[in-house]
């Protein structure tokens, strides 16, 4: 059947701003976009440009936004998005700069990459030699299978917001070192993440993990970079002070203590730039319990059910 | 159609800082005859924060509010997308795991209890649009909002990730614009309804957190809405309690009233303004609902 594509297009050297262009393609069932920008450019107009190479999902260079999200052109196949949607749409990958046409610059992209030294520092090798068990590479699997395609940045809510903001690709790296047995600087490395614009900038929309093509889920790796930053007792930032202060609050009382965790994230002198927001909050009733929070009924089994998972971490260790 | 019942977990933003969600839900759920059982003693989700400092803590506490629910022999509803999010993620992984769900269950064992792993997660916004469904909603409405124009704010824990909730298309979700048809009142399409407000670095990132939030608001603004709904306690703050601040970020007025689902609901059935907890909005939407 034919297929109306209206595809993105822009040169930034010679065009003022970006337009659509329409082609019409004769799309067969199983057909990819891949295939169809191919049939494009041969057929209809050669101006048109775009990155391929390996037409099997492994290297990474087709992702664009195919019906407003990114996935690889190579392994999405044209009729069941158009079915879906009711049209075609092909654009470059938001969050980036575009090149020419879906082609965007991905400096940025490797900058990020740079940012967390994207290569092992070995810790000196036992004498018998390294022992990778199951668990250990079970735990750095998924991380493994990134093919730096730039999906998940394209879709990440806090890299649009803070364009230095580390996201979601490079922490799947520093995920995928930090969580080497092998690795000597771990503490180091999660130092630098737990900075400003580092993983605990993260607002966790979950777009990475949903539009990651081959499900390596960066929220994940944050998630566990966060939970080893806090082991490495790499605390001395808001994002872990916050988190901490949470774990503490559904200790003590059962639940959510905002009041005690406004004032565990940001200290004294910060909590006081709060004072506006909370006579505001006042004047409509909205301002959490300050001083005393009373604790849920079934505190006991949730301290119970705390130490139950301190004692079985102590043991493992 | 048999009785609704499900055990209720508002979550602990709903029980302080948007407490008027919660009681608007009490009285919404009265309404339509749907039993909304206590769940006394149930402890906080731990809104993602627990799973970024010890994963398995947060499973065993989540197992722990499913195994009640499951003792209660109920469903639960809950009216926070991240809880329902937080809960829906455990969950999925627990069922799908024995060996996870056994070691869990050996952790629950030491506070006396178990989690078998029958209970599904909903929340509010599922429960009218599938358990009770629109048409019945429709009927319930004695004052159609005909003159509203609302913006539909999902965020994000609500949809995603997919592969724990799954009851809304991620790309083309549209029970929220389904349900605001059915109280007669005009859903506004708008980019940004997908998207995050900011809430969680609120405190950690909050140039970030403003920033977005003011985008979502201008945008829905932009695209002539009056109002905006959302399903999210979380939400509700960024986009209500943190407007100043986000007109202060952008140096423009914004002024968009935003609803909590269950307070637009209440007002299409006749409640009373008053009944409502609109007082306790910082951007008042008194003007829209008189």
């Amino acid at each position: 059947m034919k297929v109306r594509f209206r595809i993105r297009r822009f040169d930034p050297l010679h065009q003022a701003e970006p337009y659509w262009q329409a082609y019409s393609v004769e799309v067969k069932e199983g057909m990819t976009v891949l295939e169809a920008l191919l049939k494009i450019s041969e057929d209809d107009d050669p101006t048109l440009s775009f990155r391929r190479s390996c037409r099997s999902a492994i290297c990474g260079s087709c992702a664009m936004t195919i019906n407003g999200f990114p996935r690889l052109a190579c392994s999405t196949q044209v009729l069941p998005q158009y079915r879906k949607k009711g049209e075609m749409t092909v654009e470059p990958l938001s969050n980036h700069q575009v090149i020419k046409d879906l082609a965007v610059d991905m400096t940025p992209f490797w900058n990020r990459m740079e940012k967390v030294s994207p290569y092992l520092a070995p810790k000196e090798e036992p004498k018998d030699g390294w022992v990778i068990r199951k668990e250990d590479a079970a735990a750095i699997d998924s991380a493994q299978k990134c093919i730096m395609c730039g999906s998940c940045n394209a879709v990440c809510d806090s890299l649009e917001a803070d364009p230095n903001f580390i996201g979601p690709a490079a922490s799947v790296k520093a995920w995928r070192l930090v969580g080497d047995v092998r690795e000597g600087m771990k503490k180091k490395r999660l130092e630098r993440l737990s900075e400003g614009h580092g993983v605990w900038d993260c607002v966790r929309c979950v777009h990475c993990t949903e539009y990651c093509p081959k499900d390596v889920r960066p929220l994940e790796a944050i998630e566990r970079l966060r939970a080893k930053a806090i082991e490495k007792k790499v605390v001395d930032n808001h994002g872990a002070k916050h988190t901490l202060a949470l774990v503490d609050s559904v200790k003590r009382v059962g639940r959510l203590d905002e009041a005690a965790m406004t004032f565990k994230t940001l200290g004294f002198l910060r909590s006081l730039g709060m004072i506006p927001l909370g006579l505001k909050m006042e004047m409509h009733g909205k301002l959490p319990h300050l001083i005393i929070f009373p604790a849920i009924d079934g505190i006991k089994e949730v301290r119970k059910i705390y130490s139950a998972v301190e004692r079985r971490k102590k043991k493992k260790e | 159609m048999a009785v609704l019942r499900y055990a209720y977990y508002p979550g602990c933003a709903s029980q302080e800082i948007t407490k008027e969600a919660n009681e608007t839900t009490r009285k919404v759920a009265a309404a339509l005859a749907v039993e909304l059982h206590d769940m006394p003693g149930a402890n906080c989700c731990g809104a993602g924060l627990l799973t970024d400092c010890d994963y398995e803590l947060s499973l065993a506490l989540n197992a722990r509010i499913l195994a009640q629910a499951e003792q209660m022999g109920m469903d639960i509803m809950t009216i926070c997308s991240t809880c329902l999010m937080v809960m829906s993620a455990a969950n999925r992984d627990l069922k799908n795991d024995r060996k996870l769900l056994d070691r869990i269950n050996g952790i629950l064992g030491e506070a006396g209890l178990e989690y078998r792993g029958t209970v599904r997660v909903r929340q509010l916004l599922w429960v009218l649009v599938e358990d009770y469904g629109l048409k019945g909603l429709k009927k319930a409405v004695a004052r159609p909002l005909d003159w509203l124009k609302v913006a539909p704010f999902y965020g994000c824990h609500s949809l995603r990730p997919s592969s724990a909730l799954g009851f809304d298309d991620p790309e083309m979700p549209h029970s929220l614009e389904d349900t605001i048809k059915a109280l007669g009142a005009e859903a506004v399409a708008y980019a940004g309804k997908t998207r995050c407000c900011g809430f969680q670095v609120d405190l950690v990132a909050p140039e970030t957190a403003v920033g977005m939030t003011a985008s979502r608001l201008i945008d829905a603004k932009a695209k002539g809405a009056a109002c905006v709904v959302t399903p999210c306690p979380f939400c509700h703050i960024n986009l209500d309690n943190y407007q100043g601040m986000a007109e202060k970020k952008v140096g423009r007025k914004i002024d968009l009233p935003v609803f909590h689902l269950a307070q637009l609901v209440g007002l299409a059935m006749g409640m009373k303004p008053e009944e409502l907890g609109l007082s306790r909005h910082m951007v008042s939407p008194e003007r829209i609902v008189r």
